[in-house]
């Protein structure tokens, strides 16, 4: 059940509900000699019920007045979901457009499109827990996965502000699997990565990073905004001196990602119709059957106890009236 | 005259039913009370992590004594009241997420306070005018009051020559600053990239006046001027930049000029006291629960109707 009040202190008040005990609350008939009175059960049995009537009436009163409520409850479900870390790039570059310019009147930057659309997203997910990082040229912790989907919202509104800042991929990979430690596995598990640039990784993190990804057991989503006339993911080096980390960063990460070993897929998005596709295309594939819990909010019992409590002055009322006088 | 009537305890009982009636017909009444709407903006700049402030006993960072702080403060935030938070490094912020009703999303926002960390920063700089500054405008157009918390150390020190111009911004914005650290001069402590403590910055770690631009002395006063090579002279500054301490007539001028109050954090009430500051508070109407007014009365006359009697006093009433 578990009950709570909100006021405990007023609790002390249910010491009255002792007071029936020493009161019938009738008036006294005068009689020359109690032990003439014949012993009568049915009169004992009506005295206890209307002194505990009037108990139950004063701890009503009282446990209304102190805001009885059963606490918040959680109930496990099985559902189709998935854990979703969104690990956004907040690098200055994402304020452009996908021409490479800075946006004008009819075209979106890079960030308003990837706010849009993973607005709806999170719109669509309803049993997902979410949970949103970033990164520029460090990791910043935005929102713990969570079921509130109005703190996502609000964490993915926040991206409207002006972005700073460099591209530091690893530490931004490292902080979004952080978020799954401690959480239970269960459904799938993601991490979005929605960048438009990428950089190279070095060896030691690249290491951590296999093993964390290893661990944790996480599917990695690389959302891709590729800016026009900038190398992609999926190009191939024209010249062999150019064929490394430095020179085309985006090629020799998603050479690492394919090596994790774990569950990974890009996505080159050169338009705001291609997101969508790719947002698509999670919604569709990511709906493992996954145990979630369900919160029942708190419930409030001070109606209950003040309608119980009304009941039974009235009831006392009734017997009142009752009462003859010889 | 009916005799029941005349018996005190069925009065009672009749009022305290007439009271349960008015319970049940007027359940509560609209009231207004105060909600609070916050972006807190922290400052994550090294100086930060200087340990000026005692908690049970132990010395603690400024950016933990905040964050500690404001997860305390979100616990006795009205519900209604919305908490948004930012950080502020080099000469920017960044809003982490706009703000939330504290009491669905507390553990979101606790969780978020809590991750804080000076290794956020995106850069090492703490230019505090200008970050004031764009934060403001950034969140101009937001009615939620800024609530900029820094320890004032510029780093590197501002040139009087360029100083941030607030009065584009002033009066725009609701808001506070709230001043962070001790009066006396403490080290920086300085932190490895595995986050570990390796010491305290020294005197030639950072700079110590602001070589950006032209110097703001007369140049026939600097040693070794030259207006293109040596705009600041040849001599190598000196200060006590790598120490810090709380500039609070640094902050308070700038709140001036801004239009935002200024506070110093020393704990939670004296923070708690600043914020519910009358100018940053949202009048809303709230229906306030007043049933206990009705049960306390029924209670009161239920007990007058059971109290014991006072057997021995009673020959005294009867004649």
């Amino acid at each position: 059940m578990n009950l709570a009040v909100d006021t405990p202190w007023i609790l002390s008040g249910l010491l009255l509900a002792l007071l029936p005990l020493f009161n019938s609350g009738m008036r006294a008939s005068p009689a020359p000699w109690l032990t003439l009175m014949p012993a009568d059960t049915l009169s004992v049995f009506i005295v206890c019920c209307l002194r505990l009537c009037a108990m139950v009436a004063i701890a009503g009163l009282v446990l209304g007045m102190a805001g009885l409520h059963r606490t918040e409850q959680s109930r496990e479900r099985i559902g189709h979901g998935a854990h979703i870390v969104l690990l956004l790039d907040r690098s200055s570059s994402m304020d452009n457009s996908f021409a490479g310019r800075a946006p004008n009147g009819s075209e979106e930057s890079k960030s308003t499109a990837a706010r849009r659309l993973l607005t709806d997203f999170v719109k669509q997910r309803q049993n997902d827990l979410i949970g949103v990082a970033e990164y520029s040229t460090s990791p910043l912790f935005v929102m713990p996965l969570t079921e509130n989907k109005n703190a996502v919202q609000a964490a993915i509104a926040a991206t409207a502000t002006p972005a700073r800042g460099f591209t530091h991929v690893s530490k931004g990979l490292g902080m979004a699997i952080s978020f799954f430690e401690q959480q239970p596995v269960t459904g799938s598990r993601i991490v979005l990565l929605v960048s438009d640039g990428a950089a190279a990784i070095d060896h030691d993190s690249e290491l951590k990073l296999r093993e964390w990804f290893r661990k944790q057991q996480v599917r990695l989503y690389w959302i891709f905004l590729r800016t026009a006339n900038s190398p992609g993911i999926f190009d191939q080096p024209e010249d062999s001196r150019d064929d490394n980390a430095g020179a085309m960063p985006e090629l020799y990460l998603h050479k690492f990602f394919l090596g994790l070993g774990s569950p990974y897929q890009a996505y080159e998005a050169e338009s705001p119709d291609a997101l969508k596709q790719a947002i698509a295309d999670i919604n569709r594939l990511e709906n493992l059957p996954m145990h979630y819990v369900e919160r029942i909010p708190k419930q409030d019992l001070s109606t209950v106890c003040y309608s119980v409590a009304a009941f039974l002055l009235l009831a006392l009322l009734g017997a009142k009236f009752c009462e003859i006088k010889r | 005259m009916n005799h029941t009537l005349k018996d005190y305890r069925i009065g009672c009982l009749l009022l305290a039913a007439l009271a349960m009636l008015v319970l049940f017909i007027y359940p509560s009444k609209l009231q207004k009370s105060p909600t609070y709407n916050y972006t807190f903006i922290i400052d994550i700049t090294r100086s930060m992590n200087a340990t000026d402030y005692q908690q049970d006993n132990q010395a603690v960072s400024r950016l933990n004594f905040v964050k500690q702080t404001l997860r305390e403060l979100l616990q006795k935030l009205p519900c209604e009241s919305k908490v948004g938070l930012g950080l502020f490094t080099e000469r920017r912020s960044t809003l982490l997420f706009e703000p939330l009703e504290v009491c669905s999303a507390y553990t979101e926002i606790d969780t978020a306070i809590s991750k804080v960390d000076w290794r956020m920063a995106w850069a090492a700089d703490s230019n505090i005018a200008k970050g004031l500054l764009s934060t403001l405008d950034m969140l101009k157009k937001s009615d939620s009051s800024v609530i900029f918390i820094t320890d004032g150390q510029e780093a590197p020190p501002v040139n009087p020559s360029y100083q941030a111009d607030f009065s584009s911004i002033k009066g725009q914005v609701k808001g506070m600053i709230i001043g962070v650290g001790g009066f006396q001069a403490v080290p920086i402590p300085k932190f490895d990239s595995q986050g570990k403590q390796t010491g305290f910055y020294t005197q030639d770690d950072v700079p110590h006046r602001s070589s950006f631009g032209q110097s703001n002395l007369d140049p026939s006063q600097i040693k070794g001027y030259n207006a293109r090579n040596a705009p600041f002279g040849s001599e190598a500054a000196t200060g006590s930049e790598h120490l810090t301490a709380l500039h609070e007539t640094y902050l308070e001028k700038l709140g001036a000029e801004s239009g935002l109050a200024y506070a110093r954090l020393t704990d939670l009430q004296n923070l708690n006291q600043a914020l519910k500051n009358p100018k940053l508070a949202i009048e809303k109407v709230v229906q306030t629960d007043i049933r206990w007014q009705p049960a306390l009365l029924a209670l009161l006359l239920l007990s007058l109707v059971y109290l014991p009697r006072l057997y021995k006093f009673r020959p005294l009433f009867r004649s």
